[in-house]
């Protein structure tokens, strides 16, 4: 199948099947982690309601420490989809 | 891609002047009317802001925020005007060039070190940094690394939402860019509080105290 392939087509092909495993992965594992420090806060929240405020400060802090991770896959996804500054590289 | 990635607006004085620069110069002025119109009308107003503003930081940072607060609270205003203003048509927001982003954390990192340096010393800054001597270089890619991260998770936050925007703009353009867009301000409104909340406490882990010295009493 790739024996007069371009270097546009693998590259393009490369990059769809890469992009979508970086994409499943790098938004399952945040999600899981997010969930479970969602579970822990809820819990102590229940334990003690008296300090449920800062519970929720904290855990809104740390939500959005672990939602940065998946940004950065996100980001890295978008720019080698569209702007992959090596592709003049390769099609000069 | 146009007008998702910035791009150069004029030429002054012979240095290509961007998008997000007149933006930001705009940005800067609303900001100075807004505040003096609702100061002469309202100043309740702008007490009610800045009293929120220092208890959010004083809570964070665990010592009284008043010293740090023209800072932090002008990061904030700032960041949430600019990640807001991109829902006016034609206007495109300073935070979705990389520079803004970079600068600002660039400005939090001096001002942790001089903020640390003019409490503690020169000296007792740098003791405290250094604690436990072997792990000077891993607090040195710390820092370093604490910027990179201040930078990337808001401009990544504002480009990612601009683009997908874009992709289902072009995909169906009648209704469904609309939540994306509320989407894209509430992500706006959550990072400016997540980078100054971030920021100050940076700020406070700089001029905390590392050790309590005991007290010998004085008996007299």
């Amino acid at each position: 199948m790739f024996q007069n392939a371009s270097p546009e087509l693998i590259i393009t092909v490369v990059t769809i099947i890469t992009s979508i495993l970086g994409i499943v992965l790098g938004t399952a594992v945040p999600a899981l982690a997010e969930g479970k420090a969602v579970q822990k806060a809820l819990e102590g929240m229940a334990r003690q309601p008296d300090a449920a405020s800062d519970l929720r400060t904290t855990l809104l802090i740390s939500m959005a420490l672990l939602e940065s991770t998946a940004i950065y896959v996100l980001l890295v996804i978008l720019i080698i989809i569209f702007a992959n500054p090596l592709n003049d590289f390769f099609f000069v | 891609m146009t007008g998702v990635f910035p791009e150069v607006a004029f030429v002054l004085f012979g240095i290509p002047i961007r998008d997000t620069v007149v933006s930001t110069w705009a940005m800067m002025a609303i900001i100075l009317v807004f505040a003096v119109v609702i100061n002469k009308r309202q100043p309740v107003l702008l007490e009610m802001l800045v009293d929120f503003l220092a208890d959010t930081f004083t809570n964070v940072m665990g010592v009284s925020s008043a010293p740090y607060l023209p800072l932090l609270g002008s990061l904030a205003i700032f960041i949430a005007f600019a990640n807001i203003i991109s829902i006016v048509p034609g206007v495109i927001s300073p935070t979705k060039d990389i520079n803004t982003p970079l600068a600002l954390a660039v400005v939090v990192f001096f001002s942790v070190h001089y903020f640390g340096i003019s409490q503690k010393g020169l000296w007792g800054y740098v003791k405290d940094l250094a604690s436990p001597i072997f792990l000077l270089p891993l607090e040195l890619v710390g820092q370093l690394s604490r910027t990179l991260s201040l930078t990337l998770r808001l401009f990544g936050n504002m480009i990612s939402g601009e683009m997908i925007v874009a992709i289902i703009f072009a995909l169906i353009p009648l209704f469904l860019p609309l939540p994306m867009v509320g989407l894209g301000i509430f992500t706006g409104l959550l990072q400016a509080y997540i980078f100054t909340v971030l920021a100050s406490t940076y700020i406070g882990a700089a001029v905390e105290a590392s050790e309590i010295k005991p007290k010998k009493d004085k008996v007299d």
